[in-house]
């Protein structure tokens, strides 16, 4: 009572102004979860008496597919930009490059702005749902409400674990530089436990467990360890990866078709590299996530898997994997363009190998367009003898696509590994043994992955599931983690005949970006679309009815219109994110220009290309400190 | 010069990408493939001669201010039109038959909660009782068996009755999805829970109630992995009414089928 008296009016502004920004965000934190204190404290009482309230014109489900979309995407950028900040610093720490560490900080500043739009959409779509929603949110605070305790505990943390990383940034080199990683990995960690909290409220959605008894925590804790949570949890984690690395390539790629100077070409080149490869790079692992998630759901229930693969969805994965066929053209089209421009001359020697790439990833896409259960009236599947194709009904099945998948993955990898290559000769005596060795083991790789897709078909699915399919992604792991560090030793010792040029990009390459990350936007919405109708006419599945006007699911074109509106609104979104970071920067523009222009001089250390001799990591942290 | 080459091999691969998928939409044609999917295996053919084109494309003239940004935004509105045009070409379910289903669910639910089914059925039998007595008043003024008749009607009422509870109890099969764990008639799933065409003969009504309200108080012979797993879920006291729960034990209590082997029931607590 006595130190309230000491706190006159005219002080309060004094103390909010000195207030630490952790606290202006706790503040803000308390005013977004009063609402769902209140709503647990009584929300057998009066939330029931309404079950929901509508929207005119829009419509209270279009409203919240909006808002929910966003945060998503927000979240997503949120979460992957730190991972892939702290990837380049990490990147620039270890090669003495002070590039990677200048783009690991430009990124990393965005992450303030971007962190506080994703909270706001975060506040919003909260406030939606319990107003339009306020049954289902009164069921989910009392079934989850310990979780949200430990939801805000980690928003704090990880606040206060980005304040340190962004503020200390400068202060934190040299020596103190593995502190700063430190804290690096522990923004990453918090940003994980912040992304599997929320996912264990969505997946409850999809595949709930409902236990009675117990207290509390215990009752949170067995709702969150539902059967879907974990492969929704890696799924999203490098998912994440991917658009974090997608949406710098496509920021990078704007930037490279509006640069004016060669500087700023060169740079913006070097970045849009360094994005499309982390996108890739986590572009890899994916189809497996996706795999193991569509086997968990197939496991909890059946009927949800069918609704999904074979059911009214089916046509959705026609989609689906059309965008990812774009997505892997997009990536592997971008490192050939990187070989044609970027080393000039190396074309002609690897014309011939892209081309025949070119034909197996049309055909592996082919094939996993094919779908299990043909859409088709009752005279057209009459005609055809049943919903299965006799010919390419082969092609529909989960062996077939696990296949194709790998071997799109293996095709992708080895544009990498052309890439890294050109424009080097190896000098090293076992040069030639170990290209040899390195040749036959990626054929066997392919023809041990057909092998065991075609043996696939005459096994019981436990089998093929359980082991051929894992014995196929350990197959192309293996290639990965031999054919890496194999390539790196020799290129230690290669003679560049061709040195890298950055900046001499054809203008599509771009665009090749841009539409990389649109492609990735769009199949985030589409899978989000895909998971919300698995669940048909449930808000959670077998125990709580969607009784609104809006459960049925709405039709894929009505939908497909939704997601690229969505895009387009989130691509504005990180538009402004990105103008609003950069806005002090251009009093330093001619500043950053004079590091930058000495930057690109030989390959990125991602691609395994000598690092650039002109220029090293305390000299980077000079140039910070400027 | 360049330009020449260029569209020369534009030609060329066009020509090629067409023959190709031009042979792609007969074939499909021949072995009786939908006609979306011929459509489709012809734009497939598209995008791959787009693509080979790509490749040996010559750069493109350098836009620069808004010229650029509107390249931009015109390369947006593309992709998301022809995103939206393939999505709008694929076949579209009609999401007014779900509706249909969804009001059909919750028409019945209303129903049962408005009113009560019990009270429901209490005045439709009073409505028989009364129509009955009046019959067989009005037939007793002639004299003859009318009673026994009305007797018989009676017996026949209460037939019709439980069969429309088995039928009921059929519904709640499927509506609760319980095929996708149990087999029944020779379709639904087998690995999470037991077959279920002689239930009827290993378990009472009661122990059949008691089973779906309590999972764990049963256990079926040979299926301790799931049992331990707590693969039958415990929901259905919440998502039940009674009086399905009521018609789903008498469907599970009339499959009575020796021929088939149905694991033995074993009581746990």
């Amino acid at each position: 009572m006595k130190s309230a008296n000491y706190i006159q009016e005219s002080n309060v502004k004094t103390l909010l102004e000195k207030m630490p920004t952790i606290f202006k965000w706790v503040s803000f934190l308390s005013v977004l979860l009063l609402p769902v204190i209140a709503l647990a404290a009584g929300a057998d009482t009066k939330a029931m008496s309404v079950e929901y309230r509508d929207v005119p014109g829009i419509g209270s489900r279009n409203l919240v597919w909006i808002v929910a979309q966003q945060h998503l995407l927000l979240a997503g950028f949120v979460l992957g930009v730190p991972i892939f900040g702290w990837v380049c610093e990490i990147v620039g720490w270890k090669t003495k490059e002070a590039r990677y560490d200048k783009l690991a900080k430009e990124f990393t500043k965005l992450l303030t702005s971007a962190y506080a739009t994703t909270a706001l959409f975060g506040g919003i779509l909260l406030f939606l749902l319990i107003g339009l929603y306020p049954k289902l949110m009164a069921y989910l605070t009392d079934m989850f409400f310990p979780s949200f305790l430990v939801y805000c505990l980690l928003f704090l943390a990880e606040t206060a674990t980005l304040y340190m990383y962004w503020y200390g940034w400068d202060y934190m080199q040299g020596n103190k530089k593995a502190f700063h990683l430190f804290l690096g990995f522990l923004l990453n960690l918090f940003a994980i436990g912040i992304m599997i909290v929320p996912n264990s409220w969505a997946t409850f959605q999809a595949s709930p467990v409902v236990v009675a008894d117990g207290d509390a925590w215990t009752r949170a804790w067995m709702a969150m360890q539902n059967p879907t949570w974990w492969p929704v949890n890696i799924h999203r984690l490098i998912a994440n990866v991917v658009l974090g690395g997608f949406i710098v390539g496509a920021y990078a790629g704007i930037r490279y078709l509006l640069a004016v100077s060669r500087e700023e070409r060169e740079h913006y080149d070097w970045m849009g590299y360094v994005g499309n490869f982390i996108g890739v790079f986590g572009m890899l692992p994916l189809p497996f996530a996706g795999y193991w998630l569509m086997r968990e759901v197939y496991q909890y229930n059946q009927q949800m898997g069918i609704t999904l693969m074979g059911g009214f969805l089916a046509w959705l994965f026609i989609l689906q994997a059309m965008l990812i066929g774009v997505l892997f053209l997009g990536a592997n089209y971008y490192f050939w363009m990187g070989i044609t421009y970027r080393i000039p001359g190396s074309e002609n020697s690897y014309k011939k190998p892209i081309m025949a790439m070119l034909v197996v990833l049309l055909l592996c896409l082919g094939v996993w367009m094919t779908p299990h259960t043909l859409v088709a009236s009752l005279a057209e599947a009459q005609k055809m003898g049943g919903t299965h194709h006799p010919l390419l009904g082969v092609f529909g099945v989960m062996s077939a696509k696990m296949t194709v998948a790998n071997i799109m993955i293996l095709v992708t990898f080895m544009s990498f590994i052309m890439y890294w290559r050109a424009g080097k000769q190896e000098t090293a005596g076992w040069a030639k043994a170990a290209k040899a060795i390195m040749n036959g083991l990626l054929a066997i790789a392919a023809i041990a992955v057909i092998v065991l897709g075609v043996w696939g078909y005459f096994v019981p699915a436990i089998i093929r599931i359980n082991y051929f399919s894992v014995a196929q992604v350990l197959i192309v792991g293996f290639i990965m983690v031999t054919f890496t560090p194999l390539t790196a030793l020799l290129l230690k010792s290669a003679k560049t005949t061709t040195e890298m040029v950055w900046g001499k990009m054809p203008i599509r390459a771009g665009y090749c970006l841009v539409l990389n990350a649109v492609m990735v936007i769009l199949l985030m919405s589409l899978m989000g679309y895909a998971r919300s109708s698995s669940r048909v006419h449930w808000h959670i599945y077998g125990v709580m009815r969607d009784t609104s006007e809006y459960a049925f699911s709405p039709a894929l074109g009505y939908a497909a219109a939704f997601m690229s509106l969505n895009t387009f609104v989130y691509c504005l979104l990180v538009a402004f994110i990105f103008w609003v970071a950069t806005l002090g920067d251009k009093a330093k523009a001619q500043q950053a220009q004079a590091a930058v222009a000495d930057a690109p001089g030989g390959a990125p250390a991602m691609a395994g290309g000598a690092p650039s001799s002109g220029e090293n990591f305390e000299s980077g942290i000079l140039e910070n400190h400027k | 010069m360049a330009n020449q080459s260029f569209t020369k091999n534009v030609l060329k691969k066009t020509t090629i990408g067409i023959i190709t998928g031009v042979i792609l939409v007969v074939v499909a044609q021949q072995t009786h493939f939908p006609q979306i999917f011929q459509i489709m295996f012809f734009i497939y053919a598209m995008l791959g001669t787009f693509v080979f084109i790509l490749l040996d494309a010559p750069p493109m003239k350098r836009l620069e201010g808004v010229k650029a940004v509107g390249a931009l935004l015109v390369f947006y509105i593309l992709l998301s039109g022809l995103y939206i045009a393939g999505a709008s070409i694929l076949p579209q379910f009609d999401p007014t038959i779900e509706a249909g289903k969804i009001e059909k669910v919750l028409k019945r639910r209303k129903a049962a909660t408005e009113q009560g089914k019990a009270d429901e059925l209490i005045a439709r039998a009073k409505d028989l009782n009364e129509r009955a007595k009046a019959i067989s008043k009005q037939l007793a003024s002639f004299g003859g068996a009318a009673k026994v008749e009305v007797v018989e009607g009676a017996g026949a009422a209460s037939g019709a009755a439980s069969g429309d509870i088995v039928a009921l109890g059929k519904e709640q099969w499927e509506l609760q999805e319980c095929y996708n764990c149990h087999k029944l008639f020779g379709s639904g799933g087998k690995k999470r829970g037991p077959v279920m065409d002689n239930i009827g003969n290993l378990m009472t009504p009661e122990q059949l109630k008691e089973k779906i309200l309590y999972p764990k108080k049963w256990k079926a012979e040979g299926f301790d992995k799931q049992y331990k797993k707590g693969k039958m879920p415990d929901k259905y006291r919440d998502l039940m009414f009674d009086e399905e729960i009521d018609a789903l034990v008498a469907f599970l209590a009339s499959l009575k089928d020796t021929s088939v082997t149905t694991p033995k029931p074993i009581k746990m607590y």
